[in-house]
């Protein structure tokens, strides 16, 4: 166990490293810079800023001193357009509010997907199947970008119940919203996954045997249906987990949540290359990590794997 | 005009700015009250901003949502009253000589950093400095360019020591600036974030990271006490400021919040006291809530630009055929049909409300849309297009429901009445502009805002020397028309020789004048809503108990 987990990390470097340059090469083969605006500046101007930033030197030149300084000063360099800002400031403020609204909506769309995934299948063909179905079907059709203004309007305008954006510091009205508006659909996904596979374990032949043995059903179903039933969903809540901690527009955008989902986008628009570089790192880190993870938890869970 | 002399002193500012209200007051411009309103209990205005600031630095700042921040947070020579006039700030009163090229400002003795130091010309000196030293990297040293002073330019370049800037601190209390020409508007460009005073012990001490909260010294109306850059700034008053006594709001609250229809939501639920008028929504608002939503004019023209460089089609080098294509687009149907923000219809560049400027009469502008429908088809066939020869090219603009929406109207019109085939074709903003820049394009979207209150910050940019003529014209005539307004006494007279020839030449189609739509709450009093620049101060603002 203890070397795969060293393999997987050394082997990890690599990609980074490739990650890097690519992501490096294709945002300065996108044409435009940081500095050009609608308003153009004249050439000793920019060549004032260019100089400032570095961005007077060859790209070879310019991806070392980017490497070299995150690797000996962990230094993600100045923000382009936010230009009293440190990248490492961005991060800082950012990852913490989208880890918090992530976590608990990792948290909310596990507990409730699986417990409405796992009820559905074991009342199979009832009203309570159909009504769960029904649910996560509506839930995964409702994007979020439509749902997070109609919560708003809802709990905010018409209700006067919560906050309708902001972070004030993770205070707990203001991560409602939030957390119902992401966790829905991944929600709905678990949900849908649970049941398939808890149905499909159910029938099989050891759950047959186990029921002929006179068990009762709830040691069937949480001692031995369930860890099997897990396996297909591992897989999907890894990047499910990356994809919610890291954010998402969406939220940032509508919530005003202040989280590190809506740099992506709008470093990679705006070309502030030190911004989407620390960006792009941070979210190949955690996906690199959080796979590794769900590789470990699968082999827990299956004993076929062997590390 | 040999000497412009304008001296503000106390009483004369008061019976200039303040009309009847009381003698008591000795505050340049401060939040008045009116008889018969009542404060209210909570002075905190709140307002929604569309994005993250970039930045705080007087000399950095770029936006107008920073420079609306830093007007609370510094305070320049001069400042803005609600109707855009100049009015004193740190300056009490300045005069011009040498023919308009010597400024002298005397600075009031008791304006205050906050951090309790005295403000003194040494403080302007070092800012000014600052802002032309390529050092600083500031993207609008160009600012200071054309504000004209001696070595500015060079220093920018890297030719000459920011030491050599022509500003000097003849005492603490008097700062002396010498031009490069006479520049009668010279004192209403100190109104700018970028010649604001900054402190050197902090800005030396801290580095770039100056302007976070607990670093930041700044001598305004209020201090910054919260930065969260894509959630929140928090702003209060800061008891230091000179004119304190005079001042109503405690605290200032900016949210970010993107998406205009949220934003608009949560001020329904009265989360704030601003917000824009959601895209398209002006008329039925003006008509279901008329006591909030508010229309004022706007320094910013959108128009379309032609290339008519070497690398431009065949077909733009004709003027006849730019007339046509001009002609043809009905205005009114745009801004009514269209963008629905109450934008003006335009025919001439300068937008009317710019300080001095007479928009020219001119010809098709005065004519009916049948009119210029007719004189279109007659030119375009003169031109030798028709339904044997169509017509076609790319319309250009950068990706943007608002732009496409105009897009296909305008081309729509075109096809219509002229037969011409106008392809679309948008391009993500940062490409756009490059190919904007590099006359890539046969017709493109274009917007342009203006820096300072005076026609030549629109007109100039058609002079073949400007960087941001994007389509390359050139006509000596126009460059002798916006060159000698810049020194002459009666600069309108060229402004309007200028726009005739541009009405004339027609190397741009302007479409309409921006005009701002805003949202504000009946208990938000002091808003400037007649200042095109926008220049707000919180200070005079206040709120009253709304029954």
């Amino acid at each position: 166990m203890l070397k795969f987990i060293i393999v997987r990390f050394l082997s990890s470097i690599p990609t980074l490293l490739l990650l890097i340059i690519v992501s490096f090469v294709l945002m300065h083969l996108a044409p435009g810079g940081p500095f050009t605006s609608e308003k153009e500046l004249p050439p000793e101007v920019l060549a004032n800023i260019n100089a400032k930033y570095g961005l007077d030197k060859s790209w070879p030149e310019q991806l070392w001193n980017y490497i070299t300084s995150i690797i000996f000063h962990f230094d993600f360099g100045p923000s382009f357009k936010y230009k009293d800002i440190s990248v490492n400031d961005i991060i800082a403020q950012g990852f913490p509010i989208t880890m918090t609204y992530g976590l608990w909506s990792f948290f909310v769309a596990t507990t409730v997907g699986i417990a409405l995934g796992i009820t559905a299948a074991v009342k199979h063909n009832t009203w309570i199947d159909y009504f769960a179905v029904g649910v996560s079907i509506g839930a995964q059709v409702l994007p979020n970008f439509i749902m997070a203004p109609i919560l708003i309007i809802i709990f905010t305008l018409w209700l006067d119940l919560l906050p309708g954006g902001g972070w004030n510091n993770g205070a707990w009205q203001n991560i409602i919203l939030p957390v119902i508006a992401l966790s829905t659909s991944f929600m709905a996904s678990i949900a849908r996954l649970t049941r398939g596979s808890m149905l499909e374990v159910l029938n099989s032949n050891f759950i047959r045997t186990a029921k002929a043995k006179g068990l009762p059903a709830r040691t069937i179903i949480f001692r031995h249906a369930i860890k099997p039933a897990l396996l297909p969903i591992m897989s999907y809540l890894g990047p499910a987990f990356v994809g919610m901690i890291s954010g998402s527009v969406v939220i940032d955008i509508y919530f005003s949540t202040g989280g590190m989902g809506q740099f992506f986008v709008e470093a990679a628009l705006s070309r502030d290359y030190s911004l989407l570089m620390g960006v792009t790192i941070l979210f190949g880190v955690l996906t690199i990590i959080f796979s590794a993870v769900v590789d470990i938890l699968y082999a827990w869970l299956d004993p076929k794997i062997k590390l | 005009m040999t000497l412009l002399k304008t001296t503000f002193t106390k009483g004369a500012t008061i019976a200039l700015l303040a009309g009847a209200t009381a003698l008591s007051s000795v505050s340049a411009q401060a939040a008045t009250p009116m008889a018969g309103e009542t404060l209210a209990a909570d002075q905190t205005y709140t307002y929604r901003m569309l994005d993250g600031i970039p930045s705080l630095d007087p000399q950095i700042v770029e936006d107008v949502t920073g420079s609306e921040i830093i007007r609370d947070l510094f305070e320049g020579l001069t400042n803005q009253d609600a109707k855009g006039n100049l009015i004193p700030g740190v300056a009490m009163s300045w005069e011009a000589s040498e023919g308009n090229t010597v400024y002298t400002f005397n600075l009031r003795k008791d304006s205050k950093w906050s951090n309790g130091e005295t403000v003194t010309a040494g403080d302007f000196v070092y800012a000014w400095r600052r802002a032309v030293d390529p050092a600083t990297g500031s993207p609008y040293s160009w600012y200071m360019d054309i504000m004209s002073i001696v070595n500015g330019a060079d220093i920018i370049a890297g030719d000459k020591e920011p030491s050599e800037l022509g500003v000097v601190a003849l005492d603490d209390f008097t700062l002396q600036v010498t031009l490069t020409k006479a520049l009668p508007y010279f004192a209403d460009m100190t109104a700018h974030a970028t010649t604001f005073p900054t402190h050197q012990a902090t800005i030396e001490k801290h580095g770039s990271e100056w302007t976070k909260p607990e670093n930041m010294v700044g001598n305004g109306a209020y201090t910054l006490t919260e930065w969260k850059l894509k959630e929140t700034t928090t702003r209060v008053r800061n008891p230091l400021y000179w004119d304190d006594a005079n001042t109503i709001l405690d605290k200032v609250v900016t949210l970010v919040i993107s998406d205009e229809n949220v934003a608009f939501t949560r001020y329904k639920a009265g989360e704030m006291d601003r917000t824009a008028v959601p895209t398209g929504q002006y008329p039925d608002l003006a008509i279901s809530m008329p006591d909030e939503t508010f229309k004022f004019p706007r320094l910013c023209t959108y128009y379309y630009v032609f290339n008519v460089s070497d690398s431009a089609p065949e077909a733009f080098k004709d003027v006849r055929v730019r007339k046509a294509l001009s002609y043809a687009m009905d205005r009114d149907v745009i801004v009514e049909k269209v963008t629905k923000g109450g934008q003006i219809p335009a025919y001439t560049y300068t937008p009317g409300a710019t300080a001095g400027f007479k928009v020219p009469s001119v010809p098709y502008g005065e004519w009916s849309q049948a009119e210029r429908d007719a004189k279109a088809v007659e030119l375009l066939a003169e031109a030798g297009y028709g339904s044997d020869n169509p017509l076609t090219f790319e319309l250009l603009y950068n990706t943007s429901e608002g732009h496409k929406k105009i897009a296909i109207a305008v081309a729509a019109m075109w096809k219509q009445k002229l037969g011409v085939e106008a392809t679309l074709a948008n391009e993500e903003w940062k490409t756009f502009l490059e190919t904007r820049n590099t006359q890539s394009f046969s017709i493109a979207r274009s917007g342009w805002c203006g820096d300072y209150n005076e026609a030549s910050t629109f007109l100039d940019l058609f002079d073949s020397k400007h960087g941001n003529n994007d389509g390359l014209y050139s006509n000596p005539a126009y460059d002798k028309e916006v060159r000698a307004a810049s020194s002459s006494a009666n600069a309108n007279a060229h402004y309007t020789t200028a726009e005739q020839i541009l009405a004339d030449e027609m190397p741009l189609i302007p479409v309409y004048h921006y005009t701002g739509v805003v949202m504000l709450k009946p208990s938000l009093k002091g808003y400037p809503i007649e200042n095109v620049m926008l220049k707000t101060y919180s200070k005079d603002m206040y709120k009253i108990e709304v029954k």
